[in-house]
């Protein structure tokens, strides 16, 4: 029955394993994309726990009485947790202090009256703040252990001596507001912009590459070559209906998304309301003029990309195929973006995240939350630079017979035996 | 004289192949001009210069006085080009295509529609051309882009091999077409083909290629008088070495 199988399964051996694109995408890929996962998301929850291993805290003591001596002579025998000791007359000077120092997470502050409250038997209040930076993983874990060494001091001095209340410091100042509630809410934004700002780049890429590499498998480009057009036009015309196209989708998607995540998120939050608006935390227009253009020049680079790696290919599907080996350049900073702070990564893995044009875009939605306009800013100005250079070579290869005549060639790795008869 | 195409020192390399190898040819204006030759003979090559899509290693061609590479926005405004194997846009009806064709080169609207109903009438595909392309066969879609080719009445129509996977019915009415549309509109036409028959019936003159080099030219009688031969199939299977 099976008579004939080994001959099949040769045939379908050697003609899987000759396409290039089979090797890459099946084999190559995901022996260089998993190590290279696993790097990022390894070395974001080591740079996380190293930074949790010393806490810098700063403590306003108002009271200056015997109970808040001794609680911070408590804090600062504890092994691993810095005080700093902060000699300001009001909130606002101390948080001001506090973020002098750039190591500095959280801030407590212990009221004027604390000592006589404790002294005389009367509830005391000690008032935390955490610092919103809006940076991934660490955020919010100092406020816990902070948490927890205070209650661990409440214990030891008396049973509910004394309460806490935790508020936050955003964009440098005070506010009512649990850490925990706030990072609840705006981690959705931290998840949901990355991807979708990747998954815009990548739709773009796809139909950029689609439409170029079926003009070819068509037949239909060196027709629109002989017209009396100039091809720059044709090339920007291209890109045009690329992005209309995939803006579109980019919109169905988030509306979808979005859809998705507010159902998460209510049903978590429904108890604590977070309003973004007066924190300061609702994106401000600077930051959707920022976001709007560095998503304009990623999409164009993005697609000026497209387009010259398609100019390569005979058919859609190699196209496709080509195309999708470039996700590594933008998954790497969404997951980057997802997980972990830029500045804490190795100096190499910093480099290679700051030279990926594609970081921006992220680092663009996330400056509406961390206020860190200026990088945004270069950033949309070095996008702008790489797109004009992928345009001019894009340019340069419709304006040649390039567009026509190069071809990419991906040897198999020696599985295409020469056989001399047949090249005869 | 000015010509309507003079190809000189023709030399196209693609690597170690020599594609061509010093043509040289002139095509009179309002004259069928056909090259041909087996697969591989530089044919297309020499069309695909022609056409502005690809540059010569050496050598120049001009299209009525203008420079094919120096001046090639120029060449592109006085030609169409039919290539081998064009398609058509899957997802556009025959009348979207003709429309989108039209409009690089019409000047205003009534131009434009007076040039999609000539097309129209020489694709002969009537209703079928409101129906999207990835809906006709191999013949409608060459009768449809041979229409696009002709129906700006170029002062060039570049044809590469226009009956180009043809049945016999098809192949008859393209030729037909051509024939008739350059008697009536004086467009001067380079085509290139694989077809004896088609040469004879369509070109004034023709030139056999062979390796990237000419070897006859001159009017069908003429080569067969010249050769001594019944058709030009035979007379080339004589010029080239294989009788």
């Amino acid at each position: 029955m099976l008579k004939g199988i080994r001959n099949v399964v040769s045939k379908e051996l050697k003609e899987l394993l000759r396409d290039p694109k089979i090797l890459i995408g099946m084999i190559i890929l995901p022996l260089v994309m998993f190590p290279l996962l696993g790097m990022v998301i390894g070395t974001s929850i080591e740079s996380a726990e190293q930074s949790l291993q010393t806490i810098t805290v700063g403590v306003a003591d108002f009271d200056q009485g015997e109970w808040s001596k001794n609680l911070t002579r408590y804090l600062s025998s504890i092994r691993n947790v810095v005080i700093i000791n902060i000699t300001a007359t009001n909130l606002n000077e101390a948080v001001a202090q506090l973020q002098t120092n750039p190591k500095a997470t959280d801030l407590i502050v212990i009221p004027e009256g604390f000592s006589a409250n404790i002294s005389s038997h009367k509830q005391a209040t000690i008032e935390t703040y955490s610092i919103y930076s809006g940076k991934g993983l660490t955020e919010g874990a100092t406020s816990s252990i902070i948490s927890q060494l205070l209650a661990q001091y409440n214990r030891y001095l008396a049973p509910n001596l004394f309460k806490t209340e935790a508020g936050s410091i955003v964009k440098g100042q005070p506010r009512k507001i649990d850490p925990r509630a706030l990072l609840q809410v705006m981690s959705s934004q931290v998840f949901v912009l990355p991807v979708t700002v990747s998954i815009l780049l990548m739709f773009a890429m796809q139909i950029a590459a689609t439409s170029v590499a079926s003009e070819k498998e068509e037949k239909t480009l060196e027709t629109l070559l002989s017209l009396p057009i100039d091809r720059f036009t044709i090339l920007l015309g291209k890109m045009t209906g690329s992005i209309v196209v995939a803006a579109v989708s980019a919109v169905a998607y988030m509306v979808g998304f979005n859809y998705y995540m507010t159902s998460l998120t209510t049903s978590f939050s429904s108890q604590v309301t977070v309003d973004l608006q007066t924190l300061g935390l609702a994106p401000s227009l600077l930051s959707y003029i920022l976001l709007g253009a560095s998503l304009f020049v990623a999409i164009l680079s993005a697609l000026a990309l497209a387009v010259i790696i398609s100019a390569f290919t005979e058919d859609v599907r190699s196209a496709q195929s080509y195309i999708s080996y470039l996700y590594i350049i933008i998954m790497f900073p969404m997951l980057l973006a997802m997980f972990s702070d830029i500045n804490t990564l190795p100096l190499a893995l910093k480099i290679v995240a700051y030279a990926i044009p594609y970081t921006y875009p992220m680092l663009a939605a996330k400056a509406a939350f961390t206020g860190e306009y200026l990088l945004a800013t270069f950033g949309v100005l070095y996008v702008a630079l790489f797109t004009v250079i992928l345009l001019y070579v894009a340019a340069r290869l419709f304006a040649t017979e390039k567009i026509l005549t190069a071809k990419l060639r991906i040897r198999g790795l020696g599985l295409r035996r020469k056989e001399p008869a047949a090249e005869a | 004289m000015e010509y309507a195409v003079e190809a000189k020192d023709l030399v196209k390399q693609f690597g170690e192949i020599r594609a061509l190898d010093r043509l040289s040819f002139q095509v009179k204006e309002r004259e069928i001009y056909g090259l041909i030759g087996p697969n591989g003979a530089g044919k297309t090559t020499t069309i695909r210069i022609a056409a502005t899509l690809i540059l010569p290693t050496s050598g120049g061609l001009n299209v009525f006085g203008h420079d094919a590479v120096m001046d090639a926005a120029e060449v592109r405004k006085l030609i169409t080009y039919l290539p081998e194997e064009a398609g058509a846009y899957k997802n556009l009806s025959g009348y979207e295509y003709l429309r989108f064709m039209g409009k690089f080169r019409a000047e205003n609207h009534f131009e434009l529609e007076k040039m999609v109903r000539d097309a129209a009438e020489i694709s002969g595909l009537g209703d079928r051309l409101r129906d999207k392309a990835r809906t006709y066969s191999k013949g409608m879609k060459r009768r449809l882009l041979v229409a696009r080719a002709l129906m700006t009445k170029p002062k060039l129509a570049i044809l590469d091999d226009p009956t180009s996977g043809l049945d016999v019915i098809h192949s008859f009415h393209v030729r037909g077409v051509i024939k008739r549309f350059v008697e009536q509109h004086g467009v001067t036409v380079l085509l290139s083909s694989h077809n004896m028959l088609e040469v004879e019936y369509l070109c004034d003159r023709v030139a056999l290629i062979n390796k990237g080099r000419m070897v006859a030219e001159g009017s069908p009688e003429e080569l067969k008088n010249k050769l001594d031969v019944a058709n030009l199939e035979e007379g080339f299977a004589k010029v080239v070495g294989f009788a």
